[in-house]
């Protein structure tokens, strides 16, 4: 995986880089100011709809004004955003005073699209060339298999079943995955739910398209024209350009489209995966439910016969049975420890979309007089999420009642050294006694007994003092 | 006040689903049309609006609805005189995407409408009612219709969208419709539903001032009805989310006043049963709601007086 920073809404970001020439040059397509319009936050939307029939400029103090008091940072955001993908111009008069403008061009195209509608440059095809088009299953089926065959050569090239002929391009993408070991980002990668990771492999692909010498705003203008195509008909290939035809095969390997022939045309279908293409990010509409079970002696069981997510289970815990709609396994130390060296935070374990149910783990936390460090690692996992906290403070009511203050701080420090030696890793634990102090006045509010030993150890109250504050 | 259904199972943006319900009654927009000719000359031009010109701008407010969000849904109800129906739903059949069908839509809605204006006019008692003026459309039977199909909207799935219902009304409120109203006012605002109202009538409309106000939506009454569309855009468009954060326009002052159940007059002050809270504009010897007896009335407190007094004196 390409070592950067994944961030969610990343296509617009890609659009909103492109120099001013090109982006009016985008405008001029309807359906791209319709992406655009649709891709932005809900206020700039607003914003939009409000001055689409304005044709002077409108001050920003005037447009402060339409708020109330703590509408001002989504304001700035939404002009911020206005902004960057000049969908608002701003003028400075020579007293100093900013003023807005609706892109003229944006601004003709949206009119028009309110009253007449768009026109696709394309017609489906009619049902006599394309006899017997595959059922919205079918498709459905067919993309997500070719996504997951994407996303598995990515994971580990040894598993996956059937090498779909990939283009240079693609396999450029992914070079830096030679070693098979998943690094972190690789890992954030794979927990992200399918739009934004499909958004992340496309803004490669465009940025790289300059390499290959096709220009990028054609590859944009082709792919949001690509969303509003009805999903199930079928498009003739003649009717795209060169550099689309190119671009097609590609979005085929992904699992976008489906190309078939007939006996003079071919055509193509697009999936669900393209017509989502314009959805906006926050509604990532994967309502997929928790289907992975974890007990509380840490089995886990995960109904899928995705060999996808048996490969990203993998990565955390250990499989023992692999049924045709069931993996059975555990999360085991030895699991965990190979996940920790690999750079897998406890965080993304569970912030992984359908580990809802990994907060069991918490019970065996009795075993912490027993085995210190397995049981401190584990707790780890707990103390760095507040995710857990809000679950799992219920065990540790019984838990911690056993134990008086002062004699937790010196296991602390204890565990503290051990854990020092044996992972070598300098990583202040300061924060987790904080976590854990936090934890414990919360519960039986004993601020009294924390009040006495304040002036115990320098150490002490520190963290003392600072329980008030909400953990890191 | 608990919403079984609403916060819980939002989507976190602004994915609406808008209920408009569009005054379709007949005499108030001839006579809305006969002013707006006849004032062509006068003072006011733009207070008035004909029903066609209406249209030109509720069509591109359902569109660019539609347009702010892939996920966003749209259904039109007409209101009636005698009845109510759902011209338009986005929902349905509508397919993958809108483009390009806009004037299909156009050319739909309005066959529906007139279908839909013949067949009210058949189901009134008296087919020409001669008060062109004061004859009310049935604004209980729409919002009825809007929360039902609300309602099956949360029921049918988990994830929903944002549910809020814009009234775009002319005609003056109907005394009589106020239990079904107030009826109505009071389960959006269990299922915070928001009811904005837009009102293109001569005066305001105490119905609907009561519902902005007590489920949280937006009351306006356009001053320049040629420039609706941007009152529309800007103020009705907003979602729900966004409205936290931004001044909406809210009325001087809200019309409460009540109409009696007896006689459904608007009146100020009246009789109001204990047990049901019924309100009468005459005093009655039983509720007609509950039931209730009201015999102990004013006549026993007087006897009661007459007593005390010729007790106290020796």
């Amino acid at each position: 995986m390409p070592q950067v920073r994944i961030i969610a809404k990343n296509f617009m970001d890609l659009v909103a880089a492109l120099p001013a020439m090109k982006l009016d040059k985008l405008y001029e397509s309807t359906f791209i100011c319709e992406a655009v319009l649709r891709s932005l936050p809900p206020m700039a939307k607003r914003y939009v709809l409000q001055m689409l029939y304005i044709d002077t400029l409108i001050t920003a103090k005037s447009m402060e004004e339409w708020l109330l008091p703590d509408g001002l940072s989504k304001h700035k955001v939404a002009i911020d955003r206005l902004l960057q993908l000049r969908v608002f111009l701003e003028v400075t008069d020579r007293k100093k005073e900013t003023s807005y403008k609706i892109n003229p061009k944006f601004q003709s195209n949206i009119q028009k699209y309110l009253v007449s509608g768009g026109t696709l440059p394309r017609e489906p095809m009619p049902l006599s060339i394309t006899v017997r088009l595959p059922t919205l299953e079918d498709l459905e089926t067919y993309a997500s298999e070719q996504w997951e065959c994407f996303l598995l050569q990515l994971i580990n090239s040894a598993q996956a079943e059937k090498l779909t002929s990939f283009s240079s391009s693609m396999i450029k993408i992914c070079r830096e995955n030679e070693p098979p070991k998943l690094t972190e980002n690789g890992f954030q990668f794979l927990l992200m739910d399918t739009n934004a990771q499909l958004w992340y492999i496309i803004r490669e692909y465009i940025s790289t398209a300059e390499d290959r010498g096709v220009d990028p705003t054609d590859l944009i203008s082709f792919l949001l024209e690509l969303s509003f195509h009805t999903l199930g008909e079928a498009y003739n290939l003649n009717t795209l350009t060169d550099v689309q035809r190119i671009a097609i095969k590609d979005l085929a390997d992904l699992g976008l489209v489906k190309l078939q022939q007939g006996r003079k045309e071919s055509w193509f279908i697009p999936t669900k995966l393209a017509t989502n293409l314009s959805a906006s990010f926050t509604d990532s509409s994967s309502n997929k439910e928790g289907f992975v079970v974890v007990e509380t002696n840490f089995r886990m069981y995960a109904y899928s016969t995705s060999k996808l997510y048996c490969e990203i289970l993998r990565l955390f815990s250990r499989i023992e049975y692999q049924l045709p709609n069931l993996l059975v396994g555990a999360i085991t130390k030895e699991s965990l420890y190979n996940a920790f060296e690999n750079g897998i935070t406890a965080d993304q374990v569970e912030h992984y979309q359908f580990c809802y149910y990994l907060l069991y783990l918490f019970t065996t936390l009795c075993v912490f007089c027993n085995n210190l460090i397995d049981s401190l690692l584990l707790y780890r996992i707990i103390i760095c999420s507040d995710f857990f906290l809000n679950f799992c403070l219920f065990r540790l009511f019984v838990f911690f009642s056993k134990m008086h203050i002062l004699e937790l701080h010196k296991r602390y420090l204890q565990f503290q050294k051990m854990l020092q030696i044996r992972l070598g890793s300098g990583k202040p634990i300061k924060i987790e006694l904080r976590s854990l102090l936090h934890i414990y006045t919360k519960i039986f509010h004993q601020r009294k007994y924390l009040k006495q030993h304040v002036i115990l150890q320098g150490s002490w109250v520190d963290c003392c003092l600072k329980i008030q504050e909400p953990c890191d | 006040m608990n919403a079984a259904s609403a916060p819980s199972k939002l989507y976190s943006d602004d994915v609406s689903l808008i209920v408009v319900l569009l005054d379709a009654n007949p005499f108030f927009w001839a006579s809305s049309a006969a002013a707006a000719g006849d004032s062509a000359s006068s003072h006011h031009p733009t207070t008035t609006l004909p029903f066609s010109k209406l249209l030109n701008h509720v069509i591109p407010l359902l569109n660019s609805l539609l347009l702010l969000n892939q996920l966003n849904q749209v259904v039109l109800v007409a209101t009636g005189v005698n009845s109510c129906g759902y011209i338009y739903d986005s929902g349905d059949g509508g397919g993958g995407s809108a483009c390009g069908s806009v004037p299909a839509i156009c050319s739909e809605i309005l066959r529906r409408l007139e279908e839909f204006v013949v067949k009210d006019r058949l189901q009134g008692k008296s087919p020409d009612k001669v008060v062109a003026t004061g004859v009310s459309s049935l604004l209980s039977g729409s919002l009825s219709l809007a929360l039902c199909y609300i309602q099956r909207v949360f029921r049918s799935r988990a994830r929903h969208p944002q549910p809020r219902i814009l009234c775009l009304q002319g005609s003056p409120d109907g005394p009589e419709q106020y239990v079904a109203v107030m009826n109505a006012i009071f389960s959006a605002q269990r299922s915070m539903i928001p009811i904005d109202s837009c009102v293109m009538g001569v005066q305001h409309s105490a119905f609907l001032q009561q519902a902005s106000y007590i489920t949280g939506g937006v009351y306006l009454k356009p001053q320049q009805l040629d420039g609706l569309f941007q009152y529309l855009s800007a103020v009705f468009a907003t979602d729900l989310q966004s409205r936290n954060f931004l001044q909406l326009p809210k009325p001087a002052g809200v019309d409460f006043r009540a109409s009696c159940f007896c006689h459904k007059k608007t009146i100020d002050m009246g009789y109001v049963c204990s047990v049901c809270l019924s309100i009468f504009c005459k005093h009655h010897k039983k509720c007609s709601t509950c039931g209730s007896d009201f015999s102990q009335g004013p006549t026993d407190a007087n006897a009661d007086r007459k007593r005390k007094t010729s007790e106290v004196q020796p």
